[in-house]
């Protein structure tokens, strides 16, 4: 067990229950998203990127070269250490109505990064997204509170998506029988076992149906009749949406959900394309990641 | 070596065995940028990130009304959800915060300096700081404490800020409540003068209404400043004292400054105008005016237009303040 091995236990999930099915075919529409030369940089305030680290779009902010600067430079990773994380760097494309699109890359490759961006959360540095309607991402655990009971916590996190209080009376009883609860919605959410928290997250998360739905790694919540329940559910929301963004480390799920994929690289769009394609590619290249002869997603170290 | 992760770590991690794949190179787009925009201006999409003008954030706001109103209750509800007391505790905390003031500078130190009713005198500014200056930490980690929400849901940002004050507007009520009994009762201590319920206590909601639109305001400034700058949260509390001595919270400081602070001259009322009218000053006034039968301290029309043009001053101030940041929130 390396601490490498926590890098790779990643990208190759395969779910058998998903393996044979495909994106159902969709009408293309007119454009609905442009991304336009996107940039995305957040400042890390509290560490200072080292120069020899290998991703070469972690910068320092501010480096001065004066003499007095480096005498006092053993002392500036404690103090004033700020660094800058490039995790997007120039991206462009346009989606239509009614595509699927999933989003692959390797862990750290900008994926979550560029999906906030798209769903206009993360500020870009440069560049632009330009959207009709209001896009939205799925997932609302951040706006909900542990002490308060499910009941509570279903009214805060629709009001949160931008439900009127009308609205989430009206579907409380079906978020209450979908994430399949019971009478434990009266109880206060953190006593409730990971499995229906997370059941009752997604609920929540999926009782508003926005016009374009961003997806992070949301279905691999709960048992495995949970899981069909929210594919289910999302499948639903994108016959709603018509647009739907996906990003996720199961390529299954990508192939069975996702009419195009965008393969994302140290910020970097390096393939667009159909699913199978671009699928196809990827797993080319994360097997060949892998040591020769081990099982995927079991390396024993990195690379 | 293609070291997909952003952690400085990884490099540590042995070199590739060979035979490994490289990704694709990345692609040139095939349309120019002035092309995409020219689409998306064809197709009539909005720009995301960028902030609406001031009428409509106004409007966005207000619309999430429901929003403010349910955090900020449920923040307050949250706060005492974990002790056996629950919400008792929302009326035990002030009665436990006013006995030991009390105690220690009414009956152990005895400073009274010219005020009659010293116990009401210490319990109202107590109360009333508690507010100003819960308001202005909680305002200042309004943005900065909730990175996590400000990256999953879409909102007008100005909503956190406004529903941190109110929660502790949530928990002042029941401290209100607690103050006003504290003064009642204070009437009976052996050398103090009866205090009655007057006419002048139906204006103790609209001196609360003002202070809470004030705090907003500051809240508003601090939850942007410390947005930007983390480290100026460190600075608050210190700030947060400075303010506490220099608005007679325990003592009349004004006393001081008209009897033995002797400047000369104009800088004598430069200093004694700045104790007496600034905002923190003017609304303890207020609450104790209409509460306590002071004769230092009766109600009093100018200081309450300063407190009305403080509350508006500082809430639109602050409100214009924080708006004008408001695509950058959630950088960090």
């Amino acid at each position: 067990m390396t601490e490498a091995e926590a890098h790779m236990d990643f990208d190759l999930e395969l779910e058998p229950e998903d393996l044979d099915e495909e994106a159902p075919e969709a009408k293309l529409g007119d454009p609905c998203l442009v991304v336009d030369d996107l940039h995305i940089v957040y400042r890390v305030i509290g560490a200072r990127g080292k120069k020899a680290a290998g991703g070469a779009h972690i910068t320092e902010v501010n480096e001065k070269q004066s003499f007095v600067r480096r005498l006092i430079s053993s002392g500036r990773q404690h103090v004033g250490a700020v660094s800058e994380v490039h995790a997007v760097r120039g991206i462009s494309f346009t989606v239509r109505h009614g595509e699927s699109v999933g989003i692959v890359g390797v862990n750290g490759s900008g994926k979550s990064t560029l999906l906030r961006a798209i769903a206009g959360l993360m500020p870009a540095k440069s560049g632009s997204v330009h959207v009709s309607g209001e896009p939205s991402l799925l997932g609302v655990n951040a706006a909900l509170m542990p002490q308060l009971s499910g009941e509570r916590n279903i009214m805060i996190g629709g009001l949160a998506l931008g439900l009127t209080p009308k609205q989430v009376e009206e579907r409380f009883d079906d978020v209450v029988e979908f994430a399949g609860i019971g009478d434990f919605v009266y109880m206060p959410m953190r006593t409730y076992s990971s499995g229906m928290g997370a059941r009752l997250r997604f609920a929540i998360s999926s009782s508003a149906q926005p016009d374009i739905l961003m997806i992070d790694e949301a279905l691999a919540t709960g048992d495995a009749a949970f899981k069909a329940k929210s594919k289910a559910r999302i499948e639903q929301v994108r016959e709603n949406a018509g647009t739907v963004f996906l990003v996720s480390h199961s390529i299954s799920t990508i192939e069975a959900m996702c009419n195009r994929v965008l393969w994302i690289h140290q910020g970097q769009l390096v393939m667009d394309g159909p699913t199978h394609v671009v699928t196809e590619e990827y797993k080319e290249f994360v097997r060949a990641q892998r040591p020769a002869g081990k099982g995927p997603g079991k390396g024993p170290g990195k690379g | 070596m293609s070291n997909p992760t952003t952690d400085v770590a990884a490099p540590k991690s042995p070199p590739a065995k060979g035979g490994k794949k490289q990704p694709p190179p990345p692609i040139v787009p095939s349309t120019t940028s002035a092309e995409r925009l020219a689409l998306a201006q064809k197709y009539g999409l909005k720009p995301l990130n960028v902030r609406p003008a001031l009428g409509e954030y106004i409007r966005d706001v207000a619309r999430r009304w429901p929003f403010i109103r349910v955090m900020a209750s449920s923040t307050a509800y949250a706060k005492n959800q974990n002790n056996y007391l629950g919400q008792l505790w929302a009326v035990l905390n002030p009665i436990l915060n006013a006995a030991v003031y009390v105690l220690i500078f009414g009956i152990i130190l005895g400073v009274s300096r010219g005020v009659e009713n010293t116990v009401a005198f210490i319990v109202i500014g107590v109360f009333m700081f508690r507010f100003v200056e819960a308001s202005v930490t909680g305002g200042a980690k309004s943005i900065s404490g909730k990175s996590q929400l400000l990256r999953s849901l879409h909102f007008p940002r100005a909503v956190l800020p406004i529903s941190s004050v109110l929660s502790q507007l949530a928990t002042l009520i029941p401290a209100i409540l607690v103050m006003c009994v504290i003064v009642l009762l204070s009437g009976f201590m052996a050398d103090y003068s009866p205090e009655r319920v007057t006419w002048w206590w139906l204006l103790l909601p609209a001196a609360v209404a003002l202070l809470c639109l004030f705090n907003m305001g500051v809240a508003f400034i601090m939850a942007r400043l410390v947005a930007t700058t983390p480290d100026l949260d460190n600075v608050i509390s210190f700030v947060m004292r400075l303010v506490m001595y220099a608005s007679g919270v325990i003592f009349p400081v004004t006393n001081y400054v008209h009897q033995d602070l002797d400047l000369g001259g104009w800088r004598q009322t430069a200093v004694e105008l700045l104790f007496d009218y600034q905002p923190v000053s003017v609304y303890l006034y207020l609450v104790r005016s209409t509460l306590m039968s002071e004769e230092t301290i009766q109600p009093d029309g100018t200081m309450w237009i300063m407190g009305g043009v403080w509350a508006v001053l500082f809430f639109v101030i602050g409100f214009i303040v924080f708006w004008r940041a408001e695509e950058r929130y959630g950088r960090d």
